[in-house]
């Protein structure tokens, strides 16, 4: 019989150190930070699981918007593995990262290299990119009042005239996360002035130097300031987040198209019982800008796989190699959908929709590097995120959100690049 | 002893000794302020990070005053301090409509009875939970938001509760559904601690209506009033977890109070330090000018005696009354009945359709997210919650023991109450930037443990105002043997403590609902990795209305506890926060 006094010293001891955060696991973990959360955090679990057996546990850690900060850590609190969802920041960090083997065929095309390789050592590897030039749209309301798919940025603004005049509200914007509407914004500056847009990514211009930046301004203005042409109008855009605005257009059904990236779908798989109203065309070109000929834009992100250097990281880079093969996300698509695979070899089993858009960045991207653009927040450093530019957007829609002919669009475009002149200065 | 003389028998004859002992001067020995060193250590755990950032916000490129000056000089904190300013405003509306539903309460009786819990529970709900709640239920989507069908249904369109113009109407609601219940409470419990015969008195002498009110219950309920208008007033000052799940991330510039003006000024900047001290400084003159009203105080009896034997007058029932109280206990029922209805519907009908449809009901959403590591997020809280009341609880009872009778020096024991009365109030704001990086730094990082002590280094200043107030409240005759020094201190303590349970019940209950539910400090300080519950709810409402199934659901789960153990020991809670001090 255990007397009283060994006992609670036993239960203290032990109450010490799980308030200490020991873990005494029989397995060595390993620790996935992303950027996750929801149904792309199962997602991510449902590949995890789709690995295994593993020799080591497995623990993604959800860290939202705050990925960043996992670079300030001390290095015993750091995880093994971060899935960066900026790859600006692997150059950035890559003091404390630790270097991977290159592939041998290196199948991610030629837009992620010049990030990700520096002196010859590569310090990430791309698991997911994201297409964000996308315009998901119900098919039955095109046809309904007899339009078709916008090719030119001219027809675009005709065809929302149209159904406005149909009594449809043509489009849902998620006003309320900044980097839907800066999303946006990067489509129409890239398919305006790519020259610019280089500039702006390559970091010699800041934002509001660029005259371009103003002009494309007053285009997105104009689309938005017509008369009908947000659905709910103002309040309504500036409080709707990104997947309440793809489950209006589909599900509640009171706007036509939404402006968003290809993992709209995780959305419309959730919520959509009928998929066959779904249609996706890309993003017009701009035709006037005097560009000859008028190209469309195409803008990317993505989230790159790092392993971070501590004592041992053999685990880390096991991992790292089982999620760079080509089936690896396969579960992830099969079961959720709204991912494409950044390896170029693989051909998984996408949707109709997904399918088109992972051939069009392959294309573009045999045609030459230049056609890939990265998303800009990334580039711009604080400005970029959804304090800078975005906030500097959200006032802009508000400011002219729906007016119609009542608003200056190049005045208040002329106020957004002061605003952000402001910022940087 | 006797002495005769003349017929006289003089004795000498012992009375018992009456009125507080006053400690003798020469007396003075060092085992009382060796008893002041645990406090001092645990607050020093804040104190130690506060000073650095006061000396950061005194250090800038133009002079000592150069952040200050920055600070008044920007037009967004100015007009975050004018939005502070009308929360303060808002606070002192609910302390008055407190008191009336005190009043209304004693008209109906036993309506109260059942009515108190309906309206005390969302104290221990986390505010985090009831921002969730009130957002949930303002949805701008007729098919999803509660308010919003009701109003399409009665009025054929509603405006967008969360845009631009209305969104303070959506925070009001929830800042006034947590705390009205706490102020009423404790005005009630105030309001019968008075004994019958005065207002009777006064009455029969033809003082009625509002003189009666304002010559009588006022006065004696200063202490109340002090304590609730502090709380509220505090509460209105710090607000920040409201503003933050409550609001879309669009409207945060709209709604921006000076701690979220805080929160989004750029890191390492003199001006954020400057702001955390101008924050400090604003609730610290609350919090002097109550104490200062606290001291003069009416001392309640132990006991709230509920006589209502031949002699007292019935209530007058009023219809109206009855009306009113059973709105209120609609009203304070709907946002629960919102998030559990929408809790127990699938994750999808849940971000589709409202709670009333009946299609999608199941467990699917609590399933997912105790999936997503709910369950042991609760266990981490629990850890650090019971961690922090421990603390709390020790070493206040033996800090408050030395406060009321430790025979400390007059101006000694005076400048220590209002010290605990500003560390009560310090804001998280002014030691979160220093904490953080410290324990970043450290192998420990942001474990269970250190947590645990920064909550209790924050929660006891509370507790030993508390428990100070209850400990001299003690008749003297208990531990007169103990100050005279014939039995130990430890035993003093222990015979106080055991007087004054419903004080020590009060302080562990409190602490521990405030750690459970507390949201901001594990948020600013604790790193990545570290998954209180709070932090889990955070995450799931990323993408607010379309995941409101899993959002409810972890509200619910992390809300049942502390209302669970808030409701079980409400009582003995009022008895102990309204116990009177002796000056």
């Amino acid at each position: 019989m255990v007397d009283r006094r060994t006992f609670l010293a036993g239960t203290a001891a032990a109450g010490l150190a799980a308030l200490a955060g020991c873990s005494g696991p029989l397995r060595p973990t390993v620790k996935v930070a992303v950027p996750w959360s929801g149904t792309e955090l199962e997602a991510f679990r449902a590949v995890l699981r789709g690995l295994e057996p593993l020799d080591y546990r497995t623990v993604p850690v959800p860290l939202g918007d705050d990925v960043a900060t996992v670079f300030g850590q001390h290095p015993a609190n750091r995880p093994d593995v971060v899935l960066v969802p900026q790859p600006g920041l692997v150059d950035v960090n890559r003091g404390q990262l630790a270097s991977l083997p290159e592939p041998a065929n290196w199948p991610y095309g030629d837009l992620w290299h010049p990030m990700l390789v520096r002196d010859g050592r590569l310090y990430g590897i791309p698991f997911k990119i994201t297409h964000k030039s996308v315009v998901w749209y119900r098919r039955s309301v095109l046809e309904q009042c007899g339009l078709s798919e916008p090719r030119l940025w001219s027809e675009w603004l005709e065809v929302n005239e149209s159904l406005a005049s149909c009594g449809i509200a043509p489009l849902a914007v998620a006003g309320a996360d900044g980097w839907a509407v800066t999303d946006f914004f990067e489509n129409v500056l890239a398919g305006y002035a790519p020259d610019a847009y280089r500039m702006l990514s390559s970091g010699s211009a800041s934002l509001h130097e660029p005259p371009q930046v103003r002009t494309a301004l007053a285009r997105l203005g104009e689309m938005w300031a017509a008369d009908g042409a947000l659905y709910g109008g103002v309040a309504g855009s500036l409080t709707r987040q990104f997947a309440d605005a793809v489950v209006q257009v589909f599900v509640h059904r009171r706007a036509a198209m939404v402006v968003a990236p290809d993992f709209a779908e995780l959305v419309i798989r959730e919520f959509v019982d009928d998929t066959s109203d779904v249609g996706v065309f890309l993003f017009p070109a701009i035709d006037d800008a005097g560009l000859a000929p008028a190209t469309r834009p195409l803008v990317v992100g993505g989230d790159v796989a790092v392993v971070v250097s501590k004592d041992d990281t053999a685990n880390a880079h096991d991992l790292v190699n089982r999620l760079a093969a080509t089936n690896a996300p396969d579960r992830w698509i099969t079961e959720f959908g709204g991912f494409l695979a950044a390896n170029q070899d693989a051909r998984p089993p996408y949707s109709e929709q997904l399918c088109g858009l992972a051939s069009d960045i392959r294309q573009a991207d045999e045609r030459g590097a230049g056609n890939v653009q990265f998303d800009l927040s990334d580039r711009l450093g604080a400005i970029g995120g959804s304090g800078g530019l975005g906030r500097a957007l959200q006032d802009f829609l508000e400011r002219v959100g729906g007016r119609g002919a009542g608003v200056d669009v190049d005045r208040e475009a002329a106020r957004v690049v002061d605003e952000l002149a402001g910022m940087e200065g | 002893m006797a002495l005769l003389a003349n017929g006289l028998r003089i004795e000498v004859v012992g009375r018992e000794i009456t009125g507080r002992p006053v400690p003798g001067k020469p007396r003075r020995s060092y085992g009382p302020y060796l008893r002041g060193l645990p406090a001092l250590a645990l607050m020093s755990v804040l104190l130690v990070p506060a000073a650095f950032t006061t000396v950061q916000a005194f250090r800038s490129d133009s002079g000592i005053w150069g952040n200050f000056v920055a600070v008044f000089q920007d037009q967004d904190a100015l007009r975050a301090f004018g939005k502070s300013l009308i929360w303060v405003g808002v606070a002192l509306a609910v302390v008055v409509a407190g008191f009336v539903v005190a009043l209304a309460s004693r008209r109906v009786p036993r309506v109260w009875r059942v009515l108190s819990p309906l309206v005390i529970f969302p104290f221990g709900v986390a505010v985090l939970v009831s921002g969730a709640a009130f957002r949930l239920m303002f949805d701008p989507t007729p098919e999803r938001g509660t308010v919003t069908a009701l109003v399409e249904f009665f009025f054929g369109g509603s405006p967008q509760w969360l845009g631009p113009q209305l969104f303070w109407v959506v925070l009001i609601s929830a800042f006034a559904w947590t705390w009205l219940g706490y102020a009423a409470s404790l005005f009630r419990a105030g309001l019968d601690a008075i004994p019958d015969d005065l207002p009777r008195t006064v009455k029969a002498e033809g003082v009625r209506g509002w003189r009666r009110l304002w010559t009588v219950e006022l006065p004696l309920l200063r202490t109340i009033i002090g304590v609730v208008t502090l709380t509220l007033v505090v509460a209105a000052v710090r607000l920040f977890d409201l503003v933050l799940i409550g609001v879309p991330p669009s409207m945060h510039d709209d709604a921006e109070v000076l701690s979220l003006f805080w929160w989004r000024s750029p890191s390492n900047d003199g001006r954020r330090a400057a702001l955390a001290l101008l924050l400090f400084a604003a609730v610290a003159l609350v919090a002097v000018v109550g104490v200062r009203g606290l001291r003069r105080s009416w001392a309640l009896p132990d006991r709230i005696s509920t006589d209502s034997g031949a002699g007292t007058v019935a209530p007058k029932r009023s219809a109206l009354a009855l009306a009113v109280a059973v709105l209120i206990g609609l009203l304070w029922a709907l946002p629960a009945l919102v998030l559990v209805a929408t809790a127990l519907h699938d994750p999808t009908s849940a971000g589709l359709y409202g709670w009333w449809r009946p299609a999608g009901i199941g467990l699917e959403s609590l399933s997912a997210v105790l999936a997503a590591g709910l369950g042991q997020a609760l266990l981490v809280t629990l850890l650090i919650a019971v961690l922090a009341t421990v603390l709390v609880v020790i070493v206040g009872a033996v800090t408050a023991h030395l406060l009321a009778w430790g025979g400390l020096p007059q101006w000694l024991g005076r400048a220590a109450l209002t010290g605990f009365a500003i560390m009560a109030v310090i804001p998280v704001q002014m030691y979160a930037d220093p904490l953080r990086s410290v324990l970043s730094d450290v192998w420990l990082g942001a474990s269970p443990l250190s947590l645990g002590i920064v909550h209790a280094a924050a929660g006891l200043p509370f507790a030993v105002l508390l428990l100070r107030a209850a400990f001299a409240a003690v008749p003297p005759s208990l531990i007169a043997e103990a100050v005279h020094g014939q039995a130990t201190q430890g035993w003093a303590i222990a015979q106080v403590s055991r007087q004054c349970w419903p004080a020590l019940v009060a302080v562990a209950v409190m602490e521990f609902v405030l750690v459970w539910n507390d949201f901001i400090v594990r948020f600013l300080i604790g790193g990545a990795g570290s998954t209180p519950q709070s932090l889990v709810l955070w995450g799931e409402a990323r993408q607010f209305a379309t995941s409101a199934g899993p959002v409810a659901a972890a509200a619910v789960l992390s809300s049942v506890l502390p209302v669970l153990l808030l409701l079980a020991t409400w009582s003995t809670v009022v008895r102990g926060l309204t116990v009177g001090s002796a000056p």
